[in-house]
Order: C-alpha cells, then sequence, then structure tokens
C-alpha cells in the first residue's frame, strides 16, 4: 500500500457445520458455492504460498499472491483489483473449531479508504437495521 | 461525476453526499423510520419531535434534496411519503466489499449446511 492511503478493514465471521479441514479444503474449491473462486468466469488458481491466482467476474479482473496456507488454520493471500486502487489489500481466513463445526472469520484488509468506506460506516449499518425490508426486495443493480 | 463499481452500480458524488448527509442526523433517521411506516402529513411528522416547526422544514428539506421523500398532494393536504431507492443505491454502492463477502459466505455457509442435511437424510 502507497503510505499516504489510509486503508480499512472488514471483518467477517461464520460459523460453517464441518470439521475445518474441511471448510479450509472447500475454500480453495472452485466447484463449491460461496468461494470466491466458484464465480469466475476465467480463472487461474495455485493455492499454495507464493501461487498466484487470477479471476475475473463481470470482466473485471481480481488478481492475488497466497502468502500464508497453514491447513487446517489458515489462509492468506493479496488481493488485487480497480477497487484497490491496484493496491495490494490482503485476505486472512482462518478456520477455528468450535465443536463439531468451524468458526470461520475473513479480514480483509489494506482496502484504500475511499469515500465507499467512508460511506458506510455513516450509512450502511443504519439502513440494513432500519430497512431490510426495502433492501431484500428492491432491485438491486447487480 | 459518477462511480463505477466492478458490480456494476453507478450512482452520482453529488447524490452520495446527499443522502449520507440526510441520515447522518438523528432526527431525520427518526423521520426516515416514521415514514417508512407509510406517508404522513406535515403536522404527523412533526408531532414526535419536541423542536420547533422551522427544524422540522429543514430536516424534510435535505431529506427531499436526497430524494429520500417526496410531498404529493391530495386535495388539501400534502402528504410525505418515504422513498427508499437512494438509500438502496447508496448501500450498493458504498459497500461492495462488505456485500460481496457476505454473499460470498453466506453462500459458502449454506453449501456445507445442505450438505450436512443431505447427510442426515441418507
Amino acid at each position: 500500500m502507497r503510505a499516504n492511503i489510509k486503508t480499512i478493514e472488514f471483518k467477517f465471521e461464520r460459523t460453517v457445520p464441518a470439521p475445518p479441514g474441511e471448510v479450509f479444503d472447500g475454500w480453495l474449491d472452485p466447484k463449491i458455492p460461496g468461494n470466491p473462486w466458484n464465480m469466475a468466469e476465467k480463472l487461474l488458481l495455485n493455492p499454495k504460498v507464493d501461487g498466484f491466482f487470477y479471476w475475473t467476474f463481470k470482466g473485471t479482473p481480481h488478481y492475488g499472491r497466497f502468502t500464508e496456507m497453514e491447513r487446517p488454520d489458515q489462509i492468506q493471500h493479496t488481493w488485487v483489483s480497480p477497487s484497490t486502487l491496484g493496491e495490494e489489500s490482503t485476505v486472512t481466513v482462518t478456520f477455528k473449531k468450535q465443536g463439531e463445526d468451524t468458526l470461520m472469520t475473513l479480514v480483509h484488509s489494506g482496502i484504500p479508504d475511499t469515500d465507499a468506506g467512508r460511506g458506510h460506516e455513516k450509512g450502511w449499518n443504519y439502513f440494513l437495521d432500519i430497512f431490510p425490508g426495502h433492501y431484500a426486495h428492491g432491485q438491486r443493480k447487480e | 461525476m459518477l462511480y463505477i463499481t466492478p458490480y456494476g452500480v453507478m450512482l452520482g458524488m453529488d447524490q452520495l453526499t446527499d443522502v449520507l448527509t440526510a441520515i447522518s442526523h438523528p432526527t431525520r433517521r427518526a423521520i426516515i423510520g416514521q415514514l417508512a411506516n407509510g406517508p404522513a402529513r406535515f403536522l404527523d411528522v412533526a408531532k414526535p419531535f419536541d423542536t420547533a416547526l422551522n427544524a422540522v422544514t429543514k430536516h424534510l428539506k435535505l431529506l427531499e434534496r436526497a430524494g429520500l421523500i417526496e410531498r404529493r398532494k391530495q386535495g388539501r393536504e400534502v402528504f410525505i411519503s418515504f422513498r427508499g431507492e437512494p438509500l438502496r443505491e447508496v448501500a450498493g454502492w458504498v459497500h461492495e466489499y462488505e456485500r460481496f463477502w457476505n454473499q460470498r459466505l453466506d453462500q459458502f455457509e449454506q453449501y456445507f449446511k445442505d450438505k450436512k442435511t443431505k447427510g442426515k437424510k441418507k
């Protein structure tokens, strides 16, 4: 990241009803719905330390390099897209055993703090709390 | 100026600013919450607030400028109603990564839930 760009991060957690090893493998398997690779129109994926990935979605390219691969605990890779202003952001996914399930935590850090990020703090949580119906039933521009 | 995300959402920067400004004040959020239940007349909108009518008028102007409310005349009365579209556009614009990861993770989690359910049925 360039020193003069402020960055933000987002953290997500999910409890997945499977052991960490299975969830870890699932996150790297393009056939399994929900991981980023599954949605790719074009995909090159080499999931090992210093392996690269390239995928496109709606014609938009995403690039990255795997920096940590510790089965079944953690996957970390860089993430570069037009939305990161071409800079490297970092995605870290951890898998922790929780009984029979896995607590999966995804942290996407180093995202440039554009108006988009600031806007989120002001409006997004409030909006989702108050107007889930409007959002759920509205026409999404996707 | 329009901003284009990788997912195709476009929104004018001025409109984004107007909408975020509009929802930054608790009174205006309360007005939105009230109007989300249905259209109301000005005095009904102002009633719950311990503030001057002039102040409510100013809040409504800001909400109107952001496109979050509209006024419609019915006979002699003017009804104010809520418009959700600008908020939806802002939501789609401001948070592509939160939206992106939440959608991905929801699908991923669901895949394993379905798998477990199918496994139990066998």
